[in-house]
């Protein structure tokens, strides 16, 4: 068959995008590199629109909200934890700090309301604010009056806390050390930068959009095993399936040579590999504007996250563990990564699932000052990881019977991600919204004409499961007849 | 019984600074009868020429000029009082490794000196100092503006706020994105994406770090960067210039100006208390314990001393206390003033020369200015500061005795919460700091100190009154900016207490001796009637 669109890619925003170009009658190919994905949980908020287009409850969407939501390690083996029920977590706080539990369900409230301004953005294509169009016009007002209606208060939190730090933002209200460094690693989450920086509040709640009030991790889910089994779209993955460039001719996309020397033809196509992949890596360099291939380039796209899987014998003691005892200790990291250097004492959220224990590691640098990754590196982060857990859940030092460690540079290899950053472009201010990919390109469109974006490194961005894949789709449609 | 005198004034300014004199000279051209009550014993705030060591005069806080609004100068004939600036047309870094970066008054030479370290960057100077300089056109007049009130349904906050974006709007796409780009981003990111050579980076960088409590890889700190652009607009200035007879001598000037039409000024008058009556400002009360009557004030203060001490907290609505109360400030810069016998002597460029009448910077690599922050972030003074240093008198030879020099030093980061507090030992041990980083690059400094004058935030805090010593009464982060500054509804220059005006740096748009907050302070209280 002759597909009459090609998406680069089967993470989640690529099949949603697949299933929504074919749920509109195209023939849809799927190109992904990968073999089937290992069966971990997807992190990340499925918004409803995604779930209701694609009717993916009925074929076995589950979404996982882990409670405690965080359990994080206190000095003397004690844990703080957090839980779903604002209540509950206030209870939890109320035995480290009482100031800080009764300040608690304020603190959801107002934090919840920004975030449900953050999430009717995400459901829609960036607002376009340099339109002329009448229609984009009475969106933008209908912004301006949703933000107004929610009153003084929230008016003045939407403009003072967005550009805060995280840090600055929970030192206003809180004082325990470990409750502020659990809130605030939600705002470095992916981030090269510590959570004293200024937009790190506004990263804090963009992971707490699509959670209940007081929850500020996303959720976990099925999404991508879902979708796989979906009928209507053609897959095809592993080595064959490698995509080596993309085709253009007279100035638009024609299709894409496979590494294999194969040619595939297809008037549309949709890449959910990141923006600098995409346009700097698949095309002939000639087919950009210089202006326009430089702000590309520019996109920050720093990986910091290493993931370290350990296999466990046994219980190691926890179903979820993080170490992140202060502000400064997160702040520390990060210093350690701004010099290219591994964090000392890293962040660490760990937990297990199915004998397994998954743990993020933040701050890993892509690119190290001393030289590149190697086995012994590898190793010692590895090392690093396991020792600084066993601190808190001794039991786990001696659970462990294997372990696979990841740094950017290997998930750069494996999956393609550009300096391994997970979000495909980091959301610092500049990069979010209608500076999404680059300024001026937010509406999933590209310079040549037939090619669109539809990862996370688009609008909304990273941390959100389908919402680009989807209004990528839509504005596909919208433009290109069937 | 003491009969209170109808009151002979119309407005009573608190404080001689420089947004204060400003502010009166505007009022008094306007015909009103203005007092302006000054602490020290001279004005200026902390724009003051003191001779600190006999026969050596010394810019002793702010120590270089450039913003100063080119209406504000014309309207009050400044240069007819005296004001004279001559250009700062240089800025020399010198390099760990013995070399140096110059920039020099001439674009084609400073474009030749930095194709030695870069064809590229040589090129992509040009394009970048296009952009800037159409961004300080597109910025420039919000500096002007005055904040409309978001939260607000009068007529005149919605018509702000349409002017506003129309304004946003007209800019276009391009720089419109740059805007975004320069308010949001850090000054080292935004100049990764220009340049590769990485002392200009540290060098053009450490402009955007001035005065805050950030580092050069911390967002935020880009939008500093066109400051330096703005001052080339207007044709009156080079880009940084030095005031002849030192800073003092601006202050001296808009003061004579503010004399000129009227305005009195009395010094060594420190007011104690804004009376308010029945939520109303009906004068002041001063430490002495004389009040003297007026039918509206305003403050020139920032905004902690004004509404958390001159007026009492109970009287104002509790969001607004709230919100000045977590207003930050966070000093993180310190001076240093020396009297030399002789020129310093730099390694990377021998002798005296033309280097020594512009600035030398003390930043020699990203990472060095990077890691002097992070020692302040943690509450230490930088074992290897940032410096920006200036010998006036090789500009204006009055501010030393013939042949000897005065060396201003201005320091960063020095935190005025440093851990275990300010001492005058912790003073001394940041002086010899700051003596050694220099040294590092001119051997022959502390061979020809003759005297010195190490200034900590607490020390200018204590002089100035300048809260925790933040020399832009408050920091110049995002949501302290425009429509939040200080506080959000209340960023027009009035205050819950009717009568009572604020007109210092802590309102928009905010520090450098710009003067623009008097002036519009001083608007505001004439639309009002005062």
């Amino acid at each position: 068959m002759t597909p009459d669109a090609i998406v680069i890619g089967a993470g989640a925003n690529g099949l949603v995008a697949a299933h929504t170009l074919a749920r509109a009658g195209r023939r849809v190919l799927v190109l992904e590199q990968r073999g089937e994905s290992d069966g971990a949980l997807d992190a990340g908020w499925v918004p409803p629109a995604v779930i209701r287009d694609l009717a993916l409850d009925r074929h076995g969407l589950q979404v996982v909200r882990p409670d405690p939501w965080i359990s994080v390690a206190l000095p003397g083996g004690d844990r703080l934890e957090l839980w779903q029920d604002v209540t509950r977590t206030a209870e939890a706080i109320r035995r480290v700090s009482p100031a800080d539990a009764t300040k608690w369900p304020a603190f959801c409230r107002r934090m919840h309301r920004l975030a449900g301004f953050l999430e009717a953005l995400y459901a829609v294509p960036a607002p376009d604010v340099e339109t002329r169009d009448l229609r984009e016009l009475l969106g933008l007002a209908g912004l301006g009056l949703k933000a107004r209606r929610l009153g003084k208060e929230a008016i003045v939190d939407l403009l003072r806390v967005l550009p805060m730090s995280a840090g600055e933002l929970l030192d206003d209200w809180f004082e325990h050390d470990a409750l502020k460094a659990a809130l605030g690693a939600a705002g470095v989450l992916h981030l090269r930068q510590g959570p004293r920086a200024a937009g790190t509040a506004f990263v804090m709640l963009h992971h707490h959009v699509g959670s209940l009030a007081g929850v500020f991790r996303p959720p976990l889910s099925n999404i991508v095993a879902v979708l796989a089994t979906l009928p209507g779209v053609e897959v095809r993955r592993g080595g064959g399936a490698q995509v080596a460039r993309i085709s253009v001719a007279n100035g638009r996309a024609t299709g894409v040579a496979l590494a294999s020397g194969e040619v595939i033809r297809a008037s549309v196509i949709a890449s959910s590999a990141d923006p600098r992949a995409t346009l700097l890596g698949l095309l002939e360099p000639g087919w950009l504007d210089p202006e326009f291939a430089r702000a590309v380039h520019s996109i920050k796209c720093r990986g910091v996250v290493g993931r370290v899987l350990l296999t466990v014998a046994r219980d190691p003691g926890f179903r979820s563990l993080a170490v992140a005892p202060s502000l400064e200790y997160l702040e520390r990291a990060y210093d350690d990564a701004k010099y290219g250097v591994v964090s000392r004492q890293p962040y660490l959220e760990a937990r297990t699932e199915n004998g397994r224990v998954l743990v993020h590691v933040q701050y890993v640098p892509y690119a190290l000052a001393d030289g590149g990754w190697d086995d012994a590196r590898r190793r010692a982060l590895g090392d690093l990881v396991v020792e600084r857990l066993a601190e808190h859940a001794p039991a786990l030092g001696q659970a462990v019977t294997g372990r696979e460690v990841l740094t950017p540079r290997d998930l750069a290899d494996r999956e393609g991600l550009t300096e391994g950053n997970a979000y495909h472009g980091e959301l610092t201010l500049d990069q979010v919204l209608f500076m999404r990919p680059v300024p001026g390109w937010s509406r999933y469109r590209t310079p040549v004409p037939g090619l669109y974006l539809c990862g996370s490194g688009a609008h909304p961005g990273g941390g959100i499961a389908g919402a680009a894949g989807r209004l990528a789709a839509r504005q596909i449609l919208k433009e290109v007849a069937g | 019984m003491p009969s209170l005198s109808p009151s002979r004034y119309d407005a009573i300014v608190v404080g001689g600074g420089h947004n204060g004199l400003v502010n009166a000279a505007y009022l008094a051209r306007a015909g009103r009868r203005v007092l302006v009550l000054e602490r020290r014993p001279r004005v200026g705030g902390a724009a003051v020429t003191e001779e600190v060591f006999p026969g050596f005069k010394f810019s002793m806080f702010s120590y270089v000029v450039s913003l100063l609004r080119p209406e504000i100068i014309r309207d009050l004939d400044l240069p007819g009082h005296g004001l004279h600036i001559l250009p700062l047309e240089s800025t020399l870094t010198p390099m760990e490794n013995g070399d140096y970066l110059a920039a020099w008054a001439d674009h084609d030479e400073t474009r030749r000196e930095l194709y030695r370290h870069s064809p590229r960057d040589a090129d992509a100077y040009d394009e970048y100092g296009r952009l800037m300089h159409f961004m300080a056109h597109a910025v420039k007049p919000i500096l002007g503006m005055v904040p409309p009130d978001p939260t607000s349904l009068h007529p005149r906050d919605l018509l702000g706020l349409l002017r506003l974006g129309k304004h946003f709007r007209g800019l276009g796409a391009e720089k419109l994105h740059a805007l975004v780009k320069l308010m949001t981003m850090s000054s080292a990111d935004l100049l990764d994406e220009w340049f590769e050579t990485d002392v200009l980076k540290a060098t053009k960088s450490a402009s955007g770090i001035i005065g805050t409590f950030l580092g050069p890889r911390s967002p935020g700190t880009a939008y500093v960067l066109l400051h330096h652009y703005m001052g080339e607009l207007d044709g009156v200035f080079r880009a940084w210039g030095f005031a002849k007879g030192g800073t003092g001598s601006v202050s001296e000037a808009i003061a004579g100006a503010a004399r000129r039409f009227g305005a009195e000024i009395r010094t060594d008058a420190t007011v104690a208390r804004v009376l308010v009556t029945r939520g109303r400002a009906m004068g002041v009360v001063l430490e002495n314990g004389d009040e003297i009557r007026t039918k509206a004030v305003v403050s020139s203060l920032d905004p902690r001393r004004t509404f958390l001490q001159l007026l009492e907290s109970d009287g104002l609505p509790d969001d607004f206390v709230a919100a000045i109360r977590r207003f930050k400030f966070r000093g993180s810069s310190g001076k240093v003033n020396l009297a030399l016998g002789a020129l310093p002597d730099f390694t990377c460029m021998p002798g005296p020369g033309r280097h020594l009448r512009g600035a030398v910077s003390i930043s020699p690599s990203l990472e060095y200015v990077e890691r002097a922050y992070d020692d302040a972030k943690y509450g230490e003074f930088s074992r290897r500061p940032y410096l920006d240093i200036v010998i006036p008198s090789m500009i204006d030879p009055e501010m030393a005795p013939p042949g000897q020099h005065v060396m201003s030093i201005f320091v960063q980061y020095a935190p005025y919460h440093l851990n275990g507090g300010w001492t005058d030992a912790r003073r001394e041990a940041f002086g010899d700091a700051v003596i050694d980083a220099v040294e590092r690059f001119a051997p022959n400094l502390k061979s020809i100190i003759l005297h010195r004058q190490v200034l900590t935030p607490a020390d200018i805090e204590r002089v100035t009154g300048l809260t925790e010593g933040n020399i832009f009464q408050g920091e110049l982060a995002l949501h302290q900016l425009f429509f939040l500054r200080p506080a959000p509804s209340w960023a027009r220059y009035r205050t819950p207490v009717r009568g009572l005006y604020q007109c210092g740096a802590g309102t928009h748009p905010g520090g450098g001796i710009m003067g623009a907050s008097g002036r519009l302070a001083a608007l505001a209280m004439l639309e009002d009637g005062a």
